[in-house]
């Protein structure tokens, strides 16, 4: 009896090499628990090389922290571009729907810090009450940067934090491919979205307006 | 057509894929299976971190609900039926799930599921049921992604599924956009488990099974 | 995961003691400034390489089938008041599920989605219409098998490539093999009938003159115990190679690929 091999018509792999390396987080994470080592808010110092530090309640105030820099930046913007005036029709709904988002986003964020929350920057979001170009290109931006801070963020924060930030920022994606949509850009022209790291993320919403 | 029912497994779904060389275990279906099974061979690459099973559970799951929507937009954008902009939807979008169908299958190796069959039963081929229905594929995505990220280990594969993750909202706020519905339906997203989709993408009827072309017997043609 | 375990605990004990080694440092010299707060960790480089999007590109050679789900009649044009042109079941006469190659579409006065399929009938070429919903999935296939009956010969193309050819045996000119545009059908092995050698492929192509033939007279594509006459005109209308070179074609040709013979 001869078994033949029955072909079907299918799609080539791409045979991309493969990075599998866990990351040094995940070490130092497995360290952590068999030292019973509380080193909450140091990092490794004096080790060079090492990256990662683990999630913990510090490093999650810091975590969040740093996305109320983003929030805080949304709402001000949002509510500039309102009281502005500029805007009218689809970009005006569009600016009155994200404003209430983004104070709901700000509010859990707020909450989450409790007193450790730190107090909002000064801002001066030029572009929110320029010309309809400028806000839908600078929301765009602030949208994008909003998402690449969370996406940067998700391995450094305990499950609990994690679980809040996730409601957040699928939201502040639609956002992104919203405002695209509207000014006839492509809304997902990538594949992934990558992450920004905190030092990126502040310079991004210093660059925008907001006096960190 | 086979259920999404994780305890079933198709055995002569997976022997014929098993020829293939594409995979070992059918859709959604032999999730619970691979706990039971030993552990396949490791890592693809020297030096690399072999997958934990757990993880492995995840990204199969992940890759399935990518077949779906790959498979969905393929078949659209080959069907020629679309409006402009619907059109233009699918093939980008279309092109970025084929990518990921890719990326999961190299990661995963043989331990990738088999490529499953869908019968889109005609929501392909006309612009209106085509466009809601992947405003439907996308929200879930976005609740599935956010459902299961938390249940990763590796924090390599987390920074994978995350980047995924924003993206297919990025598509289910285009699609909204499209059908003229709010692009962000609310503040906030929250995640659907396993059960829940599943429920989902079995009530629409796609899944599908290999149909049976081969059999045992002696061939009564002319000759 | 044990050994991860203990390099961990050496790396955090290290941490210790170089923390320690600074908070004593600041202890005995007011002039060094307290320890910056440090900067939270980047993100870990991602496990999934994902390739370049990339377009379907031009996809020519493309044809589709897709399996009959239900008994369904299927008629000569789209609309349910048409004329039946003929009953198709389920099965194959092997019992094999049915593939139907699908070269049209059409919706009908209140949206309903028709196919137009090749059917499986004398006289062969005939085409008519089946519901969508009659059928299940779209199969879709890049191979094509031309069958060239003036040079006894079959190829098979992926695309635009020759992957595949062979001398083949046609019908003698009582039971001819039929011209025309059809589709495998079905696939058979492990039987122990040596005149249709190793495997042996159903068409829809169907004997015009062996038309009480069991189990419909269908055209088949197989091996064969008599290699010495081919090539030739040697059967009852099924196409005939040595075994093996059906064999190398059971390697490369799916069930659903289409099969032109000219």
């Amino acid at each position: 009896m001869v078994a033949t091999a029955d072909p079907r018509a299918r799609a080539s792999m791409d045979e991309a090499p493969i990075r599998n390396r866990s990351s040094r987080a995940e070490l130092l994470r497995g360290g952590a628990c068999a030292a019973g080592l509380a080193l909450a808010g140091v990092t490794a110092v004096g080790l060079p090389g090492v990256v990662g530090a683990a999630p913990s309640p510090a490093q999650d105030e810091r975590v969040l922290n740093l996305l109320l820099m983003v929030e805080y930046a949304e709402v001000g913007f949002y509510e500039a571009a309102l009281r502005g005036g500029t805007l009218s029709g689809e970009l005006e709904s569009f600016a009155e729907i994200v404003a209430e988002h983004e104070r709901a986003h700000l509010a859990v964020v707020r909450e989450a810090l409790g007193s450790a929350a730190e107090p909002e920057p000064r801002h001066d979001f030029a572009a929110a009450t320029g010309d309809p170009d400028a806000f839908a290109d600078a929301a765009g931006r602030l949208e994008d940067l909003a998402v690449a801070a969370y996406n940067g963020q998700a391995a450094n924060v305990t499950p609990k934090a994690f679980a809040a930030a996730a409601r957040i920022v699928s939201v502040e994606a639609r956002h992104a491919a919203w405002i695209r949509s509207i000014g006839d850009r492509p809304p997902a022209p990538d594949a992934t979205d990558q992450p920004k790291s905190a030092a990126e993320v502040r310079e991004g919403l210093r660059k925008l307006g907001l006096q960190l | 057509m086979s259920e999404l029912d994780l305890a079933a497994l198709d055995r002569d779904g997976a022997l014929e894929e098993a020829r293939d060389g594409l995979s070992r275990a059918g859709f959604l279906g032999t999730l619970a299976a691979t706990g039971t099974g030993a552990l396949l061979a490791l890592a693809d690459d020297a030096g690399a971190a072999p997958l934990r099973r757990s993880d492995v559970e995840v990204l199969n799951y992940a890759l399935s609900l990518e077949y779906l929507q790959a498979a969905f937009y393929t078949e659209a954008e080959r069907s020629k039926a679309l409006s402009k902009r619907a059109a233009e939807a699918a093939r980008v979008v279309g092109a970025v799930e084929r990518a990921h169908v890719k990326a999961f299958s190299s990661l995963l190796g043989r331990k990738a599921i088999a490529r499953p069959r869908f019968d889109f039963q005609g929501v392909t081929e006309d612009s209106g049921d085509f466009i809601k229905t992947a405003v439907a594929f996308e929200d879930l995505a976005v609740a599935a992604y956010k459902g299961q990220a938390a249940k990763l280990k590796s924090g390599a594969v987390l920074a994978s599924a995350i980047g995924i993750h924003t993206v297919e909202a990025r598509h289910a706020a285009w699609m909204r956009y499209l059908t003229g519905v709010q692009p962000a339906a609310s503040a906030f997203d929250e995640p659907q488990t396993r059960a829940e989709i599943n429920q989902v993408v079995k009530a629409t009827g796609f899944v599908s099974s290999a149909p049976r072309t081969s059999a045992r017997r002696s061939p009564r043609y002319t000759g | 995961m044990n050994r991860w375990r203990a390099i961990g605990a050496g790396v955090l004990a290290g941490a210790v003691i170089g923390v320690a080694a600074v908070a004593l440092a600041g202890y005995g010299d007011p002039a060094t400034p307290p320890p910056k707060r440090p900067e939270l960790p980047p993100a870990p480089r991602p496990a999934l390489v994902i390739p370049p999007p990339e377009g379907l590109g031009r996809e020519t050679g493309l044809t589709r089938w897709a399996p009959l789900r239900r008994p369904t009649p299927a008629r000569a044009a789209p609309s349910s008041a048409a004329r039946v042109l003929a009953r198709l079941s389920t099965r194959t006469p092997e019992r094999t599920a049915h593939p139907l190659p699908v070269v049209g579409r059409r919706a009908d006065g209140s949206g309903r989605l028709w196919l137009r399929v090749r059917l499986p009938i004398l006289p062969n070429g005939t085409l008519g219409w089946v519901p969508r919903r009659a059928v299940g999935g779209y199969e879709l296939v890049r191979h094509r098998l031309v069958v060239d009956l003036g040079e006894y010969e079959a190829t098979l193309l992926l695309g635009d490539r020759e992957v595949f050819s062979a001398p083949v045996g046609i019908g003698q000119a009582r039971w001819p093999t039929p011209r025309g545009e059809f589709i495998v059908r079905n696939r058979l092995e492990r039987y122990q009938s040596p005149q249709y050698g190793p495997v042996a492929f159903g068409t829809s192509a169907r004997s015009a003159t062996l038309t009480d033939w069991p189990a419909g007279g269908f055209v088949g594509i197989h091996g064969t115990d008599r290699p010495d006459i081919l090539p030739g005109e040697v059967s009852h209308g099924c196409i005939r190679l040595r075994n093996a070179d059906i064999l190398r074609l059971a390697e490369l040709m799916p069930v659903g690929t289409p099969v032109v013979i000219r």
